[in-house]
This record gives structure tokens, C-alpha cells and sequence, in this order.
């Protein structure tokens, strides 16, 4: 069904130009190809690439960057301190190609930002921000987002939904902010000729025999292999690398330190990943989870076990990476598969 | 590579029934017909898991560090580099020889996944399998046969690799190679890269950093990478900043080149891990190729052979550039 | 993508650079500069280290990374090392560290290992003129943008 709150179509030989005088307004986040594909700040529309399936990094580094300034100090010739914000967030950002799975993704980083504490860098963003999806007509052998209920080709989670049905994109806006900036551009824009719905339907044959598991009460199902011997078999392969949780959209661990010279400084905050060997290393030198085994028993509770019973839903979205990723082939389809039958009882 | 995954199925159950090894390293099949993934048996029971086929680009040997305090010998499979590296780590008494049962593979060449797929156009849903065929690789798909010469998909260190035999083993399935045909000059890229000026060469290595998300998988992978709390993750001092920026990961790159000079073997790892795409065998072979120019030295051979910079001759080179 | 903007040449750009000098010889040898008078340029901060095979290439690579124009390391002659053997793995350790800053676009004049004596306080003098000199006309470091 063709969203009727704001629908058009585009021709696809406008659609650079249309890029172009995005980026000219605002920070515009497209992919880009360079040694992969991954989304970057463009000015033009010829950076642009649509030649993906998803891009290799996620686009959660436009709300929560793999590095981020929170506040500068500085002591000036008498001694006296000063303290100044950190990026500057104020300019609005337009996201384009962002897929379905990455879109469901900001909505569980939301339940984390935006929950009790609510983290203003990351939600200041998050406010400043457009999201323009790409329906998705095709997968990766390493794609399952239908298991948490995600449909590829609809834009449930983003502001303005673009669908290639061939020679134009169907653009539906799914929000008032969506139709806010449909009706900024709307020089680029047609009217709908009427057989839009068709063609989308289908192209969406591409989608048939996505990997759909079964998650039903996986928390449940969880909670027996706390104890027991499962994860040595997963554990012993693990390298320890931040692979994974770098390029999952919904991983959001972080560290703060200080940088300081003599003159002033500033405090960031990074990535940093429950893979690591710091993760709950106390400063007496203890860890409660000292071996990989552990940490990825961890991993895997977390995204499976303990974000649900907090927060209501699966901490995954089926995007694949890590799947596509992990050098030694730790496969997390696999493991859901093995908790959800009951095999990883019997290991 | 004429050995079949059901000569190494044998081969490893006997191990066990005659109690030679306590566990083993293998490979299995991944998620998908066109990965392997590391296999880790305790018994001969669940030997009818392991393969061996082109596809088994992983470097086993950085395991045997992880069975360093369990009882009982553990075996484990290597190719031609794989066997390098357990000799870089034999001569730095990371791993005792008696403890280990090696099973050495003649290699000819692994599958590049990636560049497979692209020659062939096809997906991996649509591969079956991939199988060793002489010069070729023969391509098992869902409809029909192809055969693939094998420079156009083979991995970038197997296109330069000098010792596809492995140099230290206890027993050797299939017939040893004693060179590759494709392998000429394998320092050509590097000359390339050499003669480029200053600032093409700044230029090149600030773009191919920034790319860096510092995830580590290069260093942890790499199997001479073994020390027990490292460099980058030590507090006090604070070498390297968690910030993502490219004076932090020039200081990684470069820094980590230089602590495996001397005991890189060109396994690749680093670079196939690598998500970004950067081509950091790039920067370790620039450094094989000054320790085997300055110093005579090639990693992984010969494990009496002293590290190139722990030792020196009086007659070493003294002029700077 | 670009380097850090090229300013318009500062005809009054002066360099950082830090030597190493091993405690027995090569800065003995800069004392002996200082207290003969000898007039240099002052670009050239020295750091002291028991001996130059002390110095690892981290500290090198990390002053480079830093934005640091320019690193040497001065030590005793082959042969006459106070702990025997240290400049001979410097000078191996050395030729190798130089080889790979070269690869990655850091130009040569960045990196100098040199051998001082405490009796040569000429040699140290000309020594960090001929550097700073060079330097100098090379520029600053632009690998990185400083931060």
C-alpha cells in the first residue's frame, strides 16, 4: 500500500542533483565506495553509491561517532579554568540509504539514550537528523531481519522511504518531518502515475527465502546455559578483536577519557568493546570475566538475554555484519538456532 | 591439494585412537558453503567434521598459545605459512615441540572469497563448493560446473608464496610442492610503492589509516603477536590513545609492523581480517624485504636462526640515508 | 584528500626536534658543546637515556605521529658502547625503523641516527646545525594534522 500521506516519484537521473542541493543545507551521510562501502559526509551526489547491499560500518557513528569531543578545558595566564562544548551539533543532518535493519537499530539505541538517563550528545543528533531509507529488493546470504519482524522494503523507522521500481524511486514520507523535506525539495518530485504499488510489489519477489529464525521466548531459553559448557566451543575460536561489536548498529559500549597538555585539553568518548581484555578489568587488577569464553558468554547474554528482559526487544536486527565479518566465522544465526531448539542444552 | 577432507577424518581419528593427541585443530565448514571456521575436537568422535579444502585460509597456529597450559598434545593442521609461524613461535619458546602433533598440508593456493565471487558474478547462495584442480580451482554451483584459473582468485599472499610445503610437520598428507608457478618477484608491489615520492607515499597511508576503526582483529589474529598484556592496551604508560584518529593509528600500524619485524611470515590474516579493506601486508612485507636485504634474514624457516634485531654483526651496515 | 594546508612558507618556521643522547657519550659530548661555547641553533631538545639501544622505536614513531618535526638518536661509536653491545642494535634497529617511515611518505631527514663521542663536541655541534638545517628546509611535519 502506497503510503498516501505524501507520496512522489523521482526520476533517477535527478536524483544526484537532488543529493547535491541536500548537502548544500545540510550535512548530508550517503554511502560512499572507497576500499568498501560505508557512509560518509558528502557534498556532492556523485559521491554517492547505491551499488550495496548494506554498507560496512553502520550508520549509528551519525548519532553516537567512534570519537567524540564532550567539552574542551583550558587555564588561561591566571590560573583560570574554562570549559567549552565539545563538536558542534547544531548543524541538521540528512541521512540517505540507510536500510531497514540500521533504522529498526536507532530505535533500540534509543532505548538505551533515551531511556531513563537520556544522553543529550547522542540525542541531540538524533533530533537534527532526516533519515532517508532505501527499500531493500535483494539480500546477503548473511541478512535474517525478518526474524525481529523487520520488513526490508517498508520504512517503518525512517522519515522519507525511497523504493527503485525501476526507471524512478517511489518516495513515501512516513513522518511529518519526512513530508517537511519532501516539500523543501519538492522540485524534484512528480506526482504518482498509479502503477507505483505494482512494480514495488514486484520487485519485492527479490526478497523471497530471507532467513526468518525462530526468537520466541529466546530470553527464556537463555537463562539454562549461563551454567555449562556451550560457549567454550564459541569461546575458544573467538580472537578477542572488536570486529563485531564495532560494526553492529546496536552496540553503543563506550570509554571517556581525558587528553591534557600543559595549555588545556579535552575529554572524548570512544567506542570500546566488551571483547576487549579491559572489559570489567577492576583496578585491582580482578576481571569477573577474564578469558574470552567469558566475554563472549557475555556478548551474547547481553544482545539475547538481558536487553530483552529490560528493555522488551532482541538487542540485534539482522543485519549480518557480524556474520559476514567475524574472520574466524562465529555465526549468531547459528547460536539463535542452537538456543531456540534446545541443541546448545545438549553440547 | 589432492588431500581430501576424508584423508584428514582418518588421519585425526587414528591420532586420538592411538592416544597421540588429547585435542585437535581443524577446520569445519562455516555458515555458508564458501567460509570455513576453526574446529576444536576433544575426541576422534566428531573427526567426520573437519575439512580441508581451498577455502581454509585461517592460520590455526595462533591457537596452539591457548593450549599452552592444558594437558595432553594437541594437533593441529598447517599449510606451507602456517608452519612458518610455528616456527617464529618455536624459537621464541612460545610453544613446547613435544606438545604438539603437527599434520602438514602441501598448499596451492587459497581462494580469495571476495574475488571469486566477483569473477564468477555469482553469490555465495549459489556456490557449492570449491575444490583444488591443478592450475585451476573447479567451482562447484548450483548450475553447473566452472573452472577458474587460479591466479585471477587466489589470496594476495598466496601469489608471492615461497614455501607452500610445510617446513616443520610430524606427518605429511599429500605430496610436497616445491614452488608455485604463478610466484615471480614477490616484492614487486612493494618496489612500486617505494618509488612513489614523500607526499604520494603520505598521502596513500593518511587515507588508507583513517580508514582504521581500530577494531584490532589484525593484531589479534596474527599468530607472532603473543604477548601476554600488549603495548596498546598497557595504562601506564599510555602509548596509544583510544581515539580514533590518524596520528593514534599511524602510531599502531607502524608500531606493530615493527614488534613482528622478523617474525612475520606473510600469512596474511592481518589483511583478510581486516573489515576496511587496508593493505597492511603492504607494510610488513616492506619490512621482510629490508630484514632479508640489510640482514640476510627470512622469518619462519629455520628455527636456530637467531631474530634479526636481537642480535647484530660487527660488519653491519653504518651508513644512514 | 589533502595534507594539512600548505600556510605560506614561515620564513621563521623552527623546528622541534628531539635528540636522544646515551648518557656517556653523545650528551657528554653536547656538555662539552655548551661549556666550549660552541654557538648553535637551538631547535634541538635533548632528551638523556643510559644508552641509545634504550631507545624504542615507539618513542620514535610516537613523537613523529605527535607532530614532532624532527627525532636522532646520538650514541657511542660501534665499538665503544658503555654496555658493550646497545648501539650495535640501534644501528640494526634503526636502519629498519628509518626504511619504514621512508615507505609510509615520512622523508629521511626526519630520522637520524648519528655517532657522538664525549670528545666530539664539534662533531655534536655540526651535527644539529646540519639537521636543524634540514629540517628547516623540509618544512614541518605535515603527515598529520596536528590536533
Amino acid at each position: 500500500m502506497v503510503n498516501q500521506t505524501k507520496s512522489r516519484i523521482i526520476e533517477k537521473n535527478r536524483l544526484t542533483k537532488l543529493l547535491d542541493k541536500i548537502a548544500r543545507g545540510y550535512h548530508l551521510i550517503a554511502p560512499v565506495r572507497d576500499n568498501n562501502v560505508s557512509f560518509r559526509r558528502v557534498e556532492s551526489g556523485t559521491e554517492v553509491t547505491l551499488d550495496y547491499i548494506n554498507t560496512v560500518l553502520s550508520p549509528k557513528n551519525a548519532f553516537f561517532p567512534q570519537t567524540e569531543t564532550l567539552f574542551r578545558f583550558s587555564r588561561d595566564d591566571n590560573r583560570e579554568f574554562g570549559i567549552e562544548p565539545g563538536a558542534e551539533t547544531d548543524r541538521e543532518q540528512v541521512i540517505f540509504g540507510i536500510r531497514a535493519c540500521d533504522a529498526r537499530s536507532l530505535r533500540l539505541m534509543d532505548m538505551v539514550f533515551d531511556g531513563q538517563y537520556k544522553d543529550h550528545y547522542y540525542l541531540n543528533r538524533r533530533e537534527k537528523t532526516t533519515l532517508i531509507g532505501l527499500a531493500c529488493f535483494d539480500y546477503a546470504e548473511t541478512c535474517f531481519c525478518p526474524t525481529f519482524g523487520i520488513d526490508p522494503a517498508s520504512g517503518d523507522d525512517v522519515d522519507i522511504l525511497f523504493s527503485d521500481i525501476g526507471e524512478c524511486y517511489l518516495v513515501e514520507a512516513y513522518t511529518e518531518k519526512g513530508a517537511a523535506l519532501l516539500d523543501r525539495f519538492a522540485e524534484f518530485f512528480t506526482e504518482l502515475r498509479g502503477d507505483e504499488e505494482q512494480l514495488r510489489e514486484a520487485r519485492k519477489a527479490g526478497l523471497a527465502g530471507m532467513k526468518k529464525l525462530d526468537i520466541n521466548a529466546i530470553a527464556d531459553k537463555m537463562a539454562p546455559l549461563y551454567e555449562g559448557d556451550y560457549w567454550d566451543s564459541i569461546g575458544i575460536k573467538c580472537l578477542g578483536c572488536g570486529i563485531c561489536t564495532y560494526l553492529c548498529p546496536t552496540c553503543h559500549c563506550f570509554d571517556i577519557a581525558d587528553i591534557s597538555l600543559d595549555e588545556g585539553g579535552e575529554r572524548f568518548r570512544c567506542w570500546d568493546s566488551c571483547m576487549f581484555p579491559e572489559f570489567t578489568l577492576m583496578a585491582s587488577g580482578e576481571n569477573p570475566r577474564p578469558d574470552r569464553k567469558a566475554r563472549v558468554q557475555q556478548r551474547f547474554f547481553h544482545k539475547l538475554k538481558y536487553f530483552p528482559d529490560r528493555n522488551g526487544e532482541v538487542a540485534c536486527v539482522g543485519c549480518g555484519r557480524c556474520v559476514r565479518y567475524c574472520p574466524v566465522n562465529i555465526d549468531i544465526t547459528r547460536i539463535i538456532e542452537d538456543v531456540t531448539t534446545g541443541k546448545a542444552k545438549n553440547e | 591439494m589432492k588431500v581430501s577432507s576424508e584423508e584428514v577424518q582418518t588421519r585425526v581419528k587414528k591420532l586420538f585412537e592411538d592416544g597421540n593427541i588429547a585435542h585437535f585443530i581443524g577446520y569445519e565448514t562455516g555458515s555458508d558453503s564458501l567460509r570455513v571456521t576453526p574446529s576444536f575436537l576433544k575426541s576422534g568422535k566428531a573427526a567426520s567434521r573437519l575439512v580441508w579444502n581451498p577455502l581454509c585460509a585461517n592460520n590455526l597456529s595462533k591457537y596452539l598459545l591457548d593450549f599452552k597450559n592444558v594437558e595432553g598434545r594437541v594437533g593441529i593442521i598447517v599449510k606451507g605459512c602456517d608452519s612458518r609461524s610455528v616456527v617464529e613461535l618455536l624459537k621464541e619458546n612460545q610453544i613446547n615441540r613435544d606438545k604438539v602433533f603437527i599434520v602438514g598440508i602441501p598448499c596451492s593456493g587459497i581462494v580469495d572469497r571476495e574475488k571469486l565471487l566477483e569473477v564468477l558474478g555469482v553469490s555465495p547462495g549459489d556456490v557449492v563448493a570449491v575444490e583444488d584442480d591443478g592450475d585451476a580451482f573447479l567451482v562447484t554451483l548450483k548450475g553447473g560446473n566452472q573452472r577458474v584459473e587460479k591466479e585471477k582468485v587466489l589470496r594476495g599472499e598466496c601469489l608471492v608464496c615461497k614455501y607452500p610445503t610445510p617446513v616443520v610437520y610430524d606427518v605429511l598428507l599429500g605430496e610436497a610442492v616445491s614452488s608455485l608457478p604463478w610466484v615471480g618477484d614477490d616484492y614487486s608491489l612493494i618496489k612500486e610503492q617505494e618509488a612513489l615520492s614523500s607526499e604520494e607515499k603520505a598521502l596513500y597511508w593518511n587515507r588508507e589509516f583513517s580508514q582504521c576503526i581500530r577494531c584490532y582483529a589484525c593484531r589479534n589474529i596474527c599468530p607472532v603477536c603473543t604477548c601476554p598484556e600488549c603495548i596498546f592496551d598497557k595504562k601506564a604508560p599510555r602509548w596509544l590513545n583510544k581515539a580514533n584518529d590518524v596520528s593514534e593509528n599511524l602510531f599502531y600500524h607502524l608500531v606493530r609492523a615493527f614488534h613482528v619485524a622478523g617474525k612475520c611470515v606473510d600469512c596474511g590474516e592481518c589483511e583478510r581480517a581486516c573489515p576496511m579493506n587496508i593493505p597492511l601486508r603492504s607494510l610488513n612485507k616492506k619490512v621482510e624485504k629490508d630484514l632479508l636485504e640489510l640482514f640476510d634474514y627470512t622469518a619462519g624457516i629455520d628455527v636456530e636462526q637467531q631474530p634479526p634485531l636481537t642480535t647484530y654483526q660487527l660488519g653491519d651496515l653504518d651508513e644512514f640515508l | 584528500m589533502k595534507l594539512q594546508d600548505t600556510k605560506e612558507v614561515q620564513t621563521e618556521f623552527k623546528p622541534k626536534i628531539l635528540a636522544f643522547c646515551c648518557n656517556w657519550c653523545a650528551y657528554a659530548g653536547a656538555d662539552l658543546a655548551g661549556v666550549s661555547r660552541f654557538q648553535m641553533p637551538t631547535d634541538v631538545r635533548v632528551i638523556r637515556v643510559m644508552c641509545s639501544g634504550r631507545v624504542p622505536p615507539e618513542l620514535i614513531i610516537r613523537a613523529l605521529a605527535n607532530g614532532l618535526d624532527g627525532v636522532m638518536i646520538l650514541g657511542c661509536h660501534p665499538g665503544e658502547c658503555h654496555y658493550s653491545e646497545g648501539n650495535y642494535l640501534t644501528r640494526r634497529r634503526s636502519h629498519v625503523l628509518k626504511r619504514l617511515l621512508m615507505y609510509i611518505g615520512i622523508e629521511p631527514e626526519r630520522f637520524q641516527l648519528r655517532w657522538v663521542s664525549a670528545a666530539e663536541a664539534a662533531k655534536f655541534t655540526a651535527v644539529v646545525k646540519e639537521i636543524t638545517d634540514k629540517i628547516t628546509a623540509l618544512g614541518p611535519n605535515r603527515w598529520v594534522d596536528k590536533r
